[in-house]
């Protein structure tokens, strides 16, 4: 039982990871059909941005914690850039065009060239995120948990709602349903679809970030660190399915646990298979995904 | 001008410029990854070999003709070493070859060297089989000098079987070729000491959560972990076991030296033990002078991978010995040399004494390597008194 415990509660925290991340395919998918393949270096950027700031506060005189808290905003409006950038070199000119595959490649792209650029600026090596809790387990009844880990859970639970309540109350975020529900009537409406296209996309970036710190001082931070992470993220965003903020958590959590499960049960080496198998699965019965709204589209 | 004047021009200038200096130069070839996951370990061995070069041309160079290197970074992959190959064989003429970190590059590109019978001294990378690719062939243009991973394996056994005592290893080794070969060395190695793993686990080169892997070894009642894998991953498995309150030793192969497990796993990477051909003291003289020069070349007081660097410097005078001897930088007149090295090469890691032969190109023995320990940041003897006195120069046993 201790055992299982462990094993979830670690799973949990790893799927609350993909959560995020899956998140911000879905905002953007939301607004304008489209994905930032380049996800996975958003999160990679957030991650190495971050470290170079926190260095710098910590090498100021301040404490990793209040450090990290200082570092938080910078990231975040490094996120929002970040995306609006790729929003603008690699998705607008696709949608315009109402191009099906144009955006698939120039995300891809650009996430290259960010893995590119991020080589040259920090190095090939992978380093060490200084952690603002201390590093020390506490137990719970037996079950191990590291304070990063709870900060996960929460930052990333935090970070979602913050984004839907913005998205729910404020007058801007009302925009982003709009263009969610129907783009071209949101235009008739007098709603620049354009702009809030690239804002969703800022938006998907900034909770990449976000990912990527909270993540950072559990792993360690590199340019390759955001590959692998993308990808599942992906595999989330499918089970979860793509037009369903609470379906891309429970898709998170879902792969984060059989993960572990399936690692210590039946053998690491066939750690990643049942995700990918519940993925096939999914797709096969449940298209849309498991709490996606049917789709169809107009022709 | 036109297209062929300009051309006529440009070799004109180059024939007056290049041949006086080609004249002079002995070009070797230097291939190792300087980016990517084993860069510290290329760069380290980059360094060692540049500072042998700068000595020996400083010295006079070797026939009166000074080293020239040409330096290619193949990023630790295969296609990319074969490319390098190629052009360091055909555009560059080299007369021999240094370098290789990585198992899988050594395999892929030494083909090439064995067919244009131009010899290649590996100096770092371990995969048992690359001094014998070619059993059927007559001569192989490969040698070593470094420990490999059958040496590797059953030290590593050894030093946690027989010496330390411990009845329940659990294995953990990463997915690509170097972590599976070397799992399946050391489950060899432990069968000829009657023993079987308790857990037999691995995972993929960039995973982060090593939580199930860690647990299983733990609920298999395993006492101690034995590891082959590479630094960031060592880190992540030092971290889920401090995570999980579970402390065991962790032997392992000579990657657990690597700046990158060190550094990323802190206090949770303290204690963990490899054997090492080199450990950064200065126990000999030759050590110390090379340790105090490596320094003053490259800055800072802790080189990125000490392995890397010994074994790259001493395979430039093992080279350079071979050519004085051939008096030649003809690939079959160096082969003969290296394999019939009169001269005693005082080097960083043994002193080599005819250290290969016909059937031998394994210039590090069993007896070399001594174990590290990981404490406070660098590595340090496991057991000071392996490396006490006279056995701090431990050399290749005769015939």
């Amino acid at each position: 039982m201790q055992i299982l415990g462990q094993l979830i509660v670690s799973g949990i925290s790893v799927g609350m990871i993909y959560g995020v991340i899956a998140f911000g395919y879905q905002l953007t998918f939301a607004t304008s059909k489209t994905l930032n393949f380049g996800q996975g270096e958003a999160l990679m950027l957030g991650a190495l941005v971050g470290l170079t700031t926190i260095n710098f506060l910590i090498g100021a005189g301040l404490g990793n914690l209040a450090a990290f808290l200082i570092m938080l905003p910078v990231v975040c409006v490094f996120g929002l850039l970040q995306g609006a950038a790729v929003e603008f070199f690699g998705v607008r000119q696709a949608v315009k065009n109402k191009s099906d595959s144009g955006w698939i490649m120039a995300t891809i792209a650009l996430g290259i060239i960010f893995k590119n650029m991020a080589e040259n600026i920090w190095g090939h090596d992978a380093l060490r995120f200084p952690s603002p809790l201390p590093e020390a387990a506490i137990s719970f009844g037996g079950v191990r948990i590291q304070p990063m880990e709870i900060a996960i859970v929460i930052g990333a639970i935090a970070l979602m709602i913050a984004i839907e309540i913005f998205n729910r109350r404020s007058i801007y975020g009302k925009a982003v349903i709009a263009t969610a529900n129907d783009r071209d009537a949101a235009g008739l409406m007098g709603i620049d679809t354009r702009l809030v296209i690239m804002f969703s996309y800022a938006l998907s970036s900034m909770s990449a970030a976000f990912a990527g710190v909270l993540v950072a001082p559990v792993t360690l931070t590199g340019a390759t660190m955001g590959a692998a992470l993308g990808l599942k993220a992906f595999a989330v965003a499918i089970i979860g399915g793509l037009s369903s903020g609470i379906g891309v958590v429970v898709g998170g959590l879902i792969l984060g646990i059989t993960e572990n499960l399936t690692g210590f049960y039946i053998s690491t080496g066939y750690k990643d298979v049942p995700g990918l198998l519940l993925l096939l699965l999914v797709l096969s019965l449940k298209p849309a995904g498991l709490f996606g709204a049917k789709a169809i589209k107009k022709v | 001008m036109t297209i062929n004047k300009f051309a006529l021009a440009l070799a004109a200038t180059t024939a007056l410029t290049f041949p006086a200096l080609a004249a002079d130069a002995i070009k070797v070839g230097l291939s190792g990854p300087y980016t990517g996951g084993s860069s510290s370990m290329g760069v380290s061995m980059r360094d060692g070999v540049k500072l042998a070069v700068d000595e020996i041309n400083k010295a006079g160079g070797v026939n009166g003709a000074t080293i020239q290197l040409i330096e290619r970074d193949d990023e630790a992959k295969n296609e990319v070493g074969v490319q390098i190959a190629q052009e360091l064989i055909n555009k560059e003429k080299v007369v021999a070859t240094l370098g290789f970190i990585n198992t899988g590059v050594a395999q892929a590109a030494e083909r090439f060297y064995q067919e244009a019978e131009i010899p290649v001294l590996n100096n770092v990378a371990t995969g048992s089989i690359l001094t014998r690719q070619w059993p059927t062939e007559k001569t192989n243009y490969v040698f070593r000098n470094a420990a490999n991973d059958t040496i590797q394996s059953s030290m590593i056994a050894a030093e946690a079987i027989t010496r330390q005592g411990f009845k329940k290893p659990a294995i953990l080794s990463d997915s690509t070729n170097y972590g599976q070969l070397g799992k399946a060395d050391l489950t060899d190695a432990l069968a000829k000491l009657n023993v079987t793993p308790v857990a037999v686990e691995k995972f993929n080169v960039g995973d982060t959560d090593m939580t199930a892997q860690v647990l299983k070894a733990k609920e298999a009642g395993a006492d101690v972990i034995l590891t082959y894998a590479i630094g960031p991953e060592l880190a992540q498995i030092a971290n889920a076991m401090a995570k999980l309150g579970w402390k065991v030793p962790l032997v392992g192969s000579w990657t657990l030296s690597m700046a990158s497990y060190i550094d990323t796993s802190g206090a949770n990477g303290d204690g963990a033990i490899m054997p090492e051909t080199f450990i950064e003291l200065p126990t000999t003289p030759k050590r110390k002078a090379f340790i105090e020069a490596y320094h003053k070349a490259y800055g800072g007081d802790r080189m990125p991978s000490p392995v890397s660097a010994a074994q790259g410097y001493d395979s430039v005078y093992l080279l350079a010995a071979a050519i004085k001897q051939a008096k030649s930088t003809e690939g079959r007149k160096i082969l003969a040399a290296l394999e019939n090295l009169q001269e005693k090469v005082e080097g960083v890691v043994t002193t080599y004494d005819h250290p290969f032969s016909a059937t031998d190109h394994e210039a590090i023995s069993a007896n070399i390597p001594v174990m590290g320990l990981v404490k406070a940041g660098r590595v340090v003897p496991a057991h000071p008194e392996d490396v006490a006195g006279d056995k701090a120069l431990r050399v290749k046993p005769k015939g």
